[in-house]
């Protein structure tokens, strides 16, 4: 119980840290919707299936953005800042302050993909049910929970200049070869043959499960597989941080 | 006096690369006292704080804080301690930051008292970005104490303050250290003499003088009276600089630009290795 406060604390005061940028909060989280409109929208127009299934696609997109891009490369500058260090000082566990920064990066990635549903219900033929869009806003919250992990390695693992282009190509690459921009059975032979087992793609497939196109639980089989491996790689990440940043 | 240990360092070591921080330091802090770690820049005052809140590991030795490591989250929530200058997100206001830090504890001090007792009540809806140096550091020795907590460190609490907020913030602090015990840092001589009910003087990372202000005082707190006297400049110490002025008057003698003036920590220093030689 105690924990779970603590985890609010750090989250709440990270989401408020963040929030309070207008320049920071509008890009990222209209960005998605932005990149949506611009070149999906004449796709997804065509008829409710596209509609439905692009609509999805861009729900990934949004939260992988925000999660792997804007607070993997967060974390690689945060991590020097004396504030980092007080927070250290502080009697919180280390998983503690990482389970509040997926908390907060996650709900981030919400408010991005609230803003491509929004505007996909407004200009696309997207059909879902209040049950269907539920859902794949409850498979939203977990499937981002990986690409957090993701995001926090790449901060812990490269400076903080080399960050952001790392992220940027992380990113649009997942995009790319997980099917978010055009359908997976359009990507070219060998991209094809890799896509399923990208996180993005399964990220993906667990959002068009709701169709009955693709298989939830093996999509959260594969999220959880990344889930476990981008978590050890963090945590190493964050005691090699220490090491070298305190030794 | 009921004195409990609340921290040991034992023989601590610690080196950067070939630069020796700590040199079998060794000191301890009982219950309900100050104590001030004094010594210049360099002579490892951090690096043991840091070792203090386990944001470090020493080399060599030990450090038993409430007889744990200071590792332990369970331990860390007895200690409080101050962010250093300027750490705060621009953006977070000090009211939720105080909330912030109380959350960590299991019996904070009322957040309201704690912000007003450190000036900080009419400011508690300000955003970190727009404080002053002074209110930031105000803010920095508030946390400190907010988790009510029995061991209070804080590193360099005055640095970067004049004269004038820095009496202010003693008597806070003096005030607040009533049943529990505060560690803190310091560069100033004074701070300490007035601050402190034991001083520990290290220099490269060892121990230089570990008692109370009055025998510090004594070793070093002479004061250099200088002047112009007929046969050219003349530099005095003496532990009663009143007396000896006195003493100078009525006895006639000549001089012009009579100067007194405490010693500096350096010069501090030298009378306590030279006293150890």
């Amino acid at each position: 119980m105690k924990a779970l406060a603590l985890v609010r604390a750090h989250a709440q005061i990270g989401f408020l840290d963040l929030i309070r940028y207008p320049g920071y909060v509008v890009p990222t989280v209209v960005f998605p919707a932005m990149f949506f409109a611009l070149f999906d929208l004449p796709f997804a127009r065509r008829a409710p299936e596209l509609a439905d299934a692009t609509t999805l696609a861009f729900v990934v997109f949004a939260i992988v953005g925000v999660t792997l891009y804007q607070f993997g490369v967060g974390i690689a500058q945060e991590r020097g800042r004396p504030w980092e260090r007080y927070l250290r000082t502080l009697p919180a566990p280390a998983w503690a302050r990482f389970a509040a920064r997926i908390v907060s990066a996650v709900l981030f990635g919400i408010l991005a993909a609230l803003v491509v549903a929004i505007v996909a219900r407004a200009f696309t033929p997207v059909d879902f049910t209040v049950t269907q869009w539920l859902t794949v806003f409850v498979y939203a919250l977990a499937g981002g929970v990986p690409f957090v992990l993701i995001g926090i390695s790449i901060g812990y693992w490269t400076s903080s200049r080399a960050a952001v282009p790392i992220a940027t190509a992380a990113n649009l690459l997942l995009a790319y070869a997980g099917g978010l921009w055009m359908p997976p059975d359009d990507l070219p032979r060998f991209v094809q043959s890799i896509s399923p087992y990208l996180p993005t793609r399964q990220f993906a497939d667990l959002l068009w499960s709701v169709h009955g196109d693709a298989n939830a639980l093996r999509a959260l089989a594969g999220l959880g597989i990344y889930t476990v491996i981008f978590a050890a790689i963090a945590a190493i990440g964050y005691r090699r941080d220490e090491r070298t940043r305190y030794a | 006096m009921n004195e409990r240990t609340v921290l040991t360092l034992d023989a601590l070591g610690k080196s950067y690369g070939a630069i020796r921080a700590l040199d079998a330091l060794s000191f301890s802090v009982n219950s309900d006292e100050i104590v001030a770690l004094l010594g210049p820049n360099g002579a490892g005052k951090t690096t043991a704080l840091e070792i203090v809140l386990g944001l470090r590991d020493a080399d060599s030795g030990s450090v038993r804080l409430f007889g744990s490591s200071p590792r332990e989250v369970r331990i860390r929530r007895r200690v409080g301690a101050t962010p250093q200058q300027s750490a705060f997100p621009d953006m977070l206001s000090v009211d939720e930051i105080a909330r912030f830090v109380a959350a960590h504890y299991p019996r904070p001090a009322p957040i309201a008292t704690t912000l007003e007792e450190f000036g900080l009540a009419a400011l508690s809806k300000r955003r970190a970005g727009t404080l002053s140096g002074g209110e930031t550091r105000r803010l920095a020795l508030a946390l400190a104490f907010i988790g009510d907590p029995e061991l209070v460190v804080l590193d360099e609490p005055t640095t970067g303050l004049d004269v004038e907020s820095r009496r202010r913030l003693w008597s806070v602090v003096r005030a607040r250290g009533n049943g529990r015990s505060i560690l803190f840092t310091t560069h100033y001589l004074e701070e300490a003499q007035e601050l402190a009910t034991r001083i520990i003087v290290i220099e490269h990372g060892r121990v230089l003088f570990d008692g109370v202000p009055r025998e510090l005082r004594e070793r070093v707190g002479g004061r250099r009276v200088t002047y112009v006297g007929r046969d050219g400049p003349v530099a005095v110490t003496t532990l009663d600089a009143d007396q000896y002025v006195r003493t100078m008057v009525s006895s006639g003698v000549d001089f012009q630009n009579l100067e007194i003036v405490h010693p500096s920590l350096e010069e501090a220093f030298l009378s306590l290795t030279g006293g150890a030689k």
